[in-house]
């Protein structure tokens, strides 16, 4: 009774994003029956013939299904990795810049490439990465090549992974900065009175305050870990790569939104979120039980 | 973290079953569509040339992005509106519009069925959203048209959908018509080979006929460029194959013709049946020759990750000697190649032939969309009234029609104060392609009439009809010239005989052996695969549903073929 | 002092070069777009622009200023991004709030937090949501392009943790002084948060105005179009083979230079802002922050 009657604003203070899951989160997911039907745009949900299975048997059934699915979960968690290593170590190694107008600049361009579609960075780099374009001529200037990155089963996935960092890392870093500047220089401040150097302070000090904000990050990331980047290879691939580039979501953009098979792209999305959930799940778990702290 | 009991999930759950059950049921209203339908009243006579009251037909558009909008206008209510409700007293009412970007006018479509919303009384859909035309047709709400076409369509319409009796096969249903074809031009992508001339002069070489005059006129153009463009400068023939080896501009299909088929598409085979041509073993000498012009650089080293306007880059830049493509391309994109190579001249010339004598190229259908009839629409007639007349008025007219100079004046064209049509680019406000408002879009087309204009032109008559006076305007100068090499070769065009709904095998098995076939085909074009490749792709292309897809096609083709 | 070290004065050096170097990698396509939008027509279809324009021209830009379209796009998409940030902003803000207290505290806190990463994660499709935009009558409504993204449970997860390291004595004080939760909140926590708000804030911001999706789909006409959709409709290529083509028409539809001063122009002021905002994270972050 006493704790009810101090909580009754914070529950009031979560009504209005409730109101919001409800409408737009958890009503909708009641289409998710459809991933157990043979949907039919004018049957409706209530009309659609039940198939149970046969959806996700689809998936799995396929000659090229495990290659898919592998393709998939290494890409995205190539992806998933460098795109915390990369931002995390840049934050790092920007906050040694001292000065506060260079290191926003460089801030400021490295952000840049966020903003251009998949559909214009494809289109720029199938010139750039060409076997008589920019990046070849350099590598052949050192004696290097030429490399095929987007012709060649092994170079592939490396030219994907490589190319949506050189977008996205700029932006991920934005977070890992905001909680750089949040360190109390205190902590510096005694460090330097014990005499430790650069390199201890950022092992002791600037590593470990980033740490929760890295599992937070980490673990939302999983959401994704069978999201490999519809938008960048849907660009960038071609039959010559199909072996190692073709993911799951190619795969349901050409067999399903093409053809209108809702059903069966619901049940893909189901097993996507499933997966994520069961690694959210253990994440979480492993972040409270390791580190002592709830992520959410 | 601690455990979340069970109780606090259950009234969850609760709501989740609940809420599924409210979507179930506010979802599916094409049913009652469907038994409104059948007791539609047919009313005798009820063809009228203009209705008094006004009769309504509703719509739904899938606007063309590129698709502009003067003075205020909107689809729904627009200068095309207004004229059929003048013209015909037909009320046009716009259920919804979608701008047809990434496949945004099926997906509205399917979400409309879906959320049970009315569904329009008339309907054009495009080829690219084939499926859900298919679609439509299976759900039961629209309604055959065949006895509607043959009482109410004009003879000049009969004429035009007579030109290629096979228009109708991709909306037949049991024999019966399900959906009135959408006309479109002949031979408006059927494809060419253009030529630098300036290049062939140079070297004093004449144009390619044959595939191995090609590999000679290839060679010297990389080898000895007259340009002087280094051998890794020069593109000889800009193909690319990035989503098909069967497309419209870049396109390398015909080098598989000369041996006698065409891949990824089915071709009537001389027992009548469809084969595929993929599987057809002059498939894998074309791949051969590919995979040589590769080696040698005759065709793009990156040609399996361009598509057909990538391929347009080289040409216009000057880099390129020869590019497949539609006869219209001196008027786009060729055109800009002087810009930056100023003795540039770019030749049609026919498709060169095979070692036996075969050329093959893929050709156009006479159609590129449908138009569905909803059951129950109140009056089906209205429609024809509308496209009769279009038919008649517009499509062709003799000299002196109305329609002379296009459509509605300030929109598609306007007349100096002499009476002289102005060039497009100096209309007030700018030039907007009209025909793109109406309910079916481009109006009105006969399938061989802007051919027999072009025809007419490149005899050296004077423009005089609407048709000879727009290809004259639109086409560029050297268009009508290009249009009769590409009628020299009217029989190697080879249209894809399939045109029905996806076949059941087809649903689970195709998107697989697409894959199977693309890969094989590029991996034996750039060497990281033998030729025999080719074999092993046939037997199991066969084993894997493909026989089952044979079989499937052909049981179709057998109840649609005229 | 550290920074006066040797090791550490060629360590500065050599990152500092590094870091510049990285930057120029990652302005190149933007470069190139900014040049093709400066070419002649000719060269850019013929994909002769690399880093500088091919025959000077202003014509793309003049064609796009002469775009009623684009201009009314990029009015609403400013305004999508502003009321859509401020919605975020305030639920989000309220959300993190309650749900940074302890469980101990604020007993089904954890069911909140998990409803919150169930939604994250499970989706019905595009069916249901379409169904239910349509029950509430919001197709063809600008609040469409605001309401149904205005819950995004990263940000609030990520303000939540950005709450917890502001000192509990600060919460207690207040409450003790007989202050409530919603007084707490708006004079002693939004005060010092201001740093991660603008965080929240640029996420949201850059959510909202790179979102085309929901304008293609539930806006019908191309007028109330944000400028994300309109580009959407002016980059992505057309399925060229099932369409009626002739060369003016095709010329219409190729317009490459005028493409990227779209681009260019529609991507400028979510530029700007981030270097704007860059004042927030450095400033003021050390009581906002995450906790170590």
């Amino acid at each position: 009774m006493k704790t009810l009657k101090k909580t009754w604003p914070l529950h009031l203070m979560l009504l209005p994003a409730m109101i919001f899951l409800i409408v737009f989160s958890f009503i909708p997911m009641g289409g998710i029956v459809m991933a157990f039907q043979d949907y039919k745009p004018w049957l409706g949900i209530g009309g659609s013939e039940w198939v149970g299975l046969d959806n996700f048997r689809y998936l799995f059934e396929r000659e090229d299904s495990v290659q898919v699915i592998w393709n998939t979960l290494i890409i995205a968690i190539l992806k998933l990795v460098f795109n915390l290593v990369v931002p995390f170590v840049f934050a790092i190694l920007l906050n040694e810049v001292r000065k506060t107008a260079l290191q926003r600049g460089i801030q400021t361009l490295v952000y840049l490439p966020h903003f251009l579609s998949w559909v214009i960075l494809g289109g720029i780099l199938i010139d750039l990465l060409a076997t008589g374009g920019l990046v070849n001529r350099t590598l052949g200037f050192f004696g290097f090549g030429p490399y095929f990155f987007l012709g060649d089963n092994d170079l592939f996935r490396f030219t994907v992974v490589l190319s949506d960092i050189w977008k996205e890392f700029g932006y991920s870093t934005i977070i890992f900065l905001a909680a750089l500047a949040g360190i109390d220089p205190s902590q510096y401040e005694a460090a330097e009175i014990d005499g430790a150097t650069r390199l201890k302070q950022t092992l002791h000090i600037t590593i470990p305050s980033l740490i929760p904000i890295l599992m937070v990050v980490g673990t939302l990331a999983l959401g994704n870990v069978l999201n490999a980047g519809f938008d960048q290879i849907f660009n960038l691939y071609n039959p010559l790569v199909y072996e190692k580039g073709d993911i799951i979501d190619t795969f349901v953009y050409r067999t399903a939104i093409l053809n209108g098979e809702m059903g069966f792209g619901t049940a893909v999305g189901l097993f996507k979120s499933m997966i994520s959930m069961v690694l959210i799940l253990i994440s979480y778990r492993l972040a409270y039980k390791w580190a002592g702290y709830r992520i959410f | 973290m601690k455990a979340i009991s069970g109780k606090r999930w259950l009234p969850l759950l609760a709501a989740g079953a609940m809420l599924a059950t409210t979507l179930a049921g506010c979802s599916g209203g094409g049913k009652t569509e469907e038994s409104a339908a059948g007791s539609a009243p047919n009313v005798e006579n009820a063809y009228k040339e203009k209705y008094d009251p006004p009769v309504t037909i509703s719509t739904a558009w899938g606007v063309d992005p590129a698709l502009t909008f003067k003075n205020g206008e909107t689809i729904e209510n627009s200068v095309a509106t207004k004229w059929a409700k003048e013209q015909f007293g037909i009320e046009i009412k716009s259920l919804w519009s979608v701008t047809d970007t990434n496949g945004a006018f099926g997906t509205k479509l399917r979400l409309a069925m879906s959320s049970g919303q009315d569904m329009p009384d008339l309907l054009t859909i495009g080829t690219a959203d084939n499926q859900i035309a298919q679609d439509l047709i299976d759900s039961g709400m629209y309604e055959e048209v065949g006895p509607l076409f043959d009482k109410y369509a004009s003879d000049t319409w009969k004429e035009a959908m007579n030109q290629d009796p096979n228009v109708w096969n991709a909306y037949t249903r049991n024999g019966k018509k399900m959906g009135i074809p959408v006309l479109d031009y002949a031979y408006n992508h059927d494809y060419l080979l253009w030529i630098r001339q300036d290049w062939l002069d140079k070297l004093n070489l004449k144009a390619p006929k044959t595939i191995d005059e090609m590999e000679k006129v290839m060679d010297a153009f990389k080898n000895r460029n007259p340009d002087g463009l280094s051998p890794d400068q020069v593109v000889p023939l800009s193909i690319g194959f990035k989503t098909s080896m069967n497309t419209w501009m870049g396109d390398p299909s015909w080098i598989f013709g000369a041996y006698g088929t065409l891949p990824q598409q089915w071709n009537l085979g001389e027992d009548g049946k469809l084969a595929y041509g993929s599987t057809d073993p002059a498939t894998k000498e074309g791949l051969q020759k590919l995979s040589g012009w590769l080696a040698k650089g005759y065709i793009p080293q990156e040609a399996a990750l361009w598509d057909e306007n990538k391929t347009a880059e080289p040409a216009v830049a000057g880099t390129a000697g020869m590019i497949p493509g539609p006869y219209w391309m001196s008027g786009w994109p060729l055109k800009d190649t002087v810009q930056n190579a100023p003795n540039a001249v770019w030749t049609p010339i026919e498709i060169p032939v095979g070692p036996e004598g075969k050329t093959m190229r893929h050709g156009t259908q006479f159609t590129n969309g449908v138009t569905l009839i909803k059951k129950g629409m109140e009056h089906p007639e209205a429609f024809f009234t509308y496209q009769n007349y279009l038919f008649d008025n517009y499509a062709n007219p003799e000299p002196g029609s109305p329609y002379d100079n296009g459509l509605f004046a300030g929109y598609d064209y306007q007349l100096d104060a002499n009476g002289k049509q102005l060039p497009i680019e100096e209309i007030d406000g700018g030039y907007v392609n009209v025909v793109r408002y109406l309910l079916v879009r481009d109006g009105a087309r006969i399938p061989d009439a802007q051919m027999k204009a072009l025809q007419s032109l490149a005899e050296g008559n004077e423009p005089k009809t609407k048709l000879e006076k727009d290809v004259a305007v639109n086409y560029g100068p050297e268009t009508p010239a290009a249009a009769q090499v590409l009628l020299k070769q009217d029989d190697i065009s080879y249209k894809n005989m399939f045109t029905g709904p996806t076949t059941e095998t087809m649903k689970s098995k195709m998107d697989y052996l697409n894959k199977m076939e693309n890969q094989t085909f590029n991996e034996i074009i750039y060497g990281k695969k033998p030729a025999d490749a080719f074999d092993e792709f046939v037997s199991t292309w066969k084993a894997g549903g493909g026989d089952q897809i044979t079989q499937e096609v052909n049981a179709w083709y057998d109840e649609v073929k005229p | 002092m550290y920074h006066k070290t040797k090791g550490y004065r060629i360590f500065s050096v050599l990152n500092t070069c590094f870091l510049i170097f990285l930057a120029v990698l990652c302005i190149i396509p933007l470069i190139h777009v900014l040049a093709v939008s400066f070419s002649a027509k000719a060269a850019a279809d013929a994909n002769l622009v690399g880093l500088w324009p091919v025959g000077f021209s202003l014509e793309a830009y003049k064609k796009t200023a002469a775009n009623p379209l684009f201009l009314h796009s990029l009015w609403v998409s400013v305004l999508r991004t502003v009321v859509g940030t401020a919605v975020t902003l305030l639920i989000t803000f309220l959300a993190a709030y309650a749900l940074s207290k302890e469980n101990s505290v604020f007993k089904g806190r954890d069911v909140y937090s998990w409803l919150f990463v169930f939604s994250m994660i499970f989706n019905g499709g595009l069916v249901p949501f379409y169904i239910v935009i349509q029950k509430l009558g919001l197709i063809n409504s600008f609040w469409v392009l605001v309401l149904p993204g205005a819950v995004n449970t990263f940000l609030v997860i990520l303000m939540l943790n950005f709450f917890r390291g502001i000192p509990k004595e600060l919460e207690e004080a207040s409450l003790i002084d007989g202050a409530g939760h919603f007084r707490t909140l708006f004079s002693i926590f939004l005060p010092i948060s201001l740093p991660s708000i603008a965080t929240v804030a640029l996420f949201s911001m850059v959510f909202h105005w790179n979102s085309w999706f929901d304008g293609l789909l539930y806006l019908n006409n191309a007028k109330d179009f944000p400028l994300a959709t309109f580009l959407q409709t002016v980059i992505i290529q057309q399925d060229m083979s099932s369409m009626s083509m002739n060369p003016k028409e095709m010329e219409l539809i190729s317009q490459t230079t005028v493409k990227a001063a779209q681009i260019f122009i529609g991507s400028a002021p979510i530029l700007i802002v981030y270097p704007f905002l860059q004042k927030y994270f450095v400033k003021g972050m050390t009581v906002g922050s995450v906790k170590g």
